[in-house]
Parts: structure tokens; C-alpha cells; sequence
């Protein structure tokens, strides 16, 4: 399941996503708001997505994974929207027969999404805040 | 009068995101089609429409939900869009 939302991340939803007779293990990734950054105090972030590319990359991501990774289930889904601190802004779950796979596949799927979905935090800060600097795009 | 103005030459659309739309202060920007005009010219283009932006962010083009690379060219009824660089998570 790939998934780019306005609406709260339910973990539940995605670990019973992630269920497999087969697989022996899952792994869950759950990024959150965090109430700093580098230099000051964070009350607030939010997110932005070009959803319908968004989307299409995570799929992309995904098919990246089963290719390098023999996995069972793959979750990937990413909040949009003013969220506070302590909201969840992404979860990536892996299931997979043995542990290794589901470690290594959920750690390159969060990376991948970070450094390449088309998605943008904006934080609210004392300061007032602005969007901050990612990883510029490059064409493949 | 304007409208008639309007489809006198084809135009293409542009989606703006995050510092891309704040900067230009829209969520879009339609911007004249030439004939073969690639992902370059129209970088070309938004950069001296829109000196703000190339003074502010790095982008990139993409078409079709794809980053394009310079030589892409472009059709009337493609999706195009700047994205900034990213920062989800």
C-alpha cells in the first residue's frame, strides 16, 4: 500500500497491511514532528506534496525494494498538511520471512523517500520559520 | 477581447510548489508554447519571467510526473511542474 494523505497516519491500519502468513518478521518505521531543529524551537511543520508524482515515485521506490529485497509486504505513507509536534509524517513498513530483509528494505525505502519523493516540510518556528533546504532532484 | 488574445499562440501550463509557489505567489504559471521548445528553454524562460526564483532555489523540470532532463521536449498537453528541492519525511 502507497499512500501520500491529509488524514492522520493510523499504524495499526498499516501493521495489519503488513500481515503475511509467510513472513516471520516486520519492520516499522514511524517518522514524527520533532520540537527542534539545528538551531531553535519547532512548534509546527507542514508538508507539502506534488501528490500524483509523489504517489507514482513511492510505487517506483517499492518496486526498487522487491527487486534488491525478497520482502512480503511493503507500506509506505507520507502526511500532508499542518501537523504538530509529535505527529506521525511518515511510516514505512516492511514484512519479510527473515528480519535482515525487512531491516535493510525499510531503512532504503524511508532514504529513498526522503531524498527523492516529491515532497516539501515547511517548519514554524520561533523565528517564524521557512521551508527547509532538501536534496535538489536530478533526471535519471 | 482577452480571451480572444489568449488563444492566439499555445501555452503551457506550469504547477508550482512549496518555496516555487511561495516565491512566485501562485499555485501556477501558464507561459508561451514555441514550437520544439524543450525543458531548457522553458528553465530559460521561468528564469527570466521569474528572476526571484533563480535567485532564491535550485528546481528542476518535470513532465509527465518525471524529472526532465534539458533536451525533453515539451507538448501542450503534457503535466509540468518546478519542484524545489525536497524535504519530506
Amino acid at each position: 500500500m502507497i499512500s501520500i494523505t491529509s488524514e492522520p497516519i493510523d499504524l495499526c491500519q498499516i501493521l495489519v497491511e503488513t500481515k503475511d502468513g509467510s513472513s516471520g518478521g516486520t519492520t516499522l518505521f514511524v517518522g514524527s514532528v520533532r520540537d527542534h531543529n539545528e538551531k531553535e524551537r519547532i512548534f509546527q511543520i507542514h508538508y507539502e506534496a506534488y501528490k500524483e508524482m509523489a504517489e507514482q515515485n513511492l510505487a517506483e521506490i517499492e518496486n526498487e525494494v522487491r527487486t534488491r529485497w525478497d520482502i512480503k509486504r511493503f507500506v509506505a505513507v507520507h502526511r500532508t498538511g499542518s501537523l504538530k509536534v509529535g505527529d506521525i509524517s511518515v511510516a514505512v513498513a516492511v514484512s519479510a520471512e527473515h528480519r535482515k530483509e525487512a531491516f535493510e528494505a525499510c531503512k532504503y525505502g524511508v532514504d529513498a523517500i526522503k531524498m527523492r519523493a516529491p515532497i516539501w516540510k515547511k517548519e514554524v518556528s520561533v523565528s517564524g520559520g521557512g521551508w527547509v533546504e532538501g536534496f535538489p532532484l536530478d533526471s535519471e | 477581447m482577452a480571451r480572444e488574445e489568449e488563444q492566439t499562440y499555445p501555452t503551457i501550463t506550469v504547477k508550482l510548489f512549496a518555496s516555487s509557489r511561495e516565491i512566485i505567489g501562485k499555485d501556477k504559471i501558464t507561459l508561451k508554447l514555441s514550437e520544439k521548445m524543450t525543458a531548457l528553454d522553458l528553465r530559460r524562460m521561468i528564469l527570466e519571467q521569474f528572476p526571484q526564483v533563480a535567485r532564491k532555489i535550485q528546481f528542476v523540470i518535470a513532465i509527465n510526473r518525471k524529472i526532465a532532463d534539458d533536451a525533453t521536449t515539451l507538448d501542450q498537453m503534457d503535466e509540468v511542474a518546478i519542484l524545489p528541492p525536497v524535504s519530506g519525511g
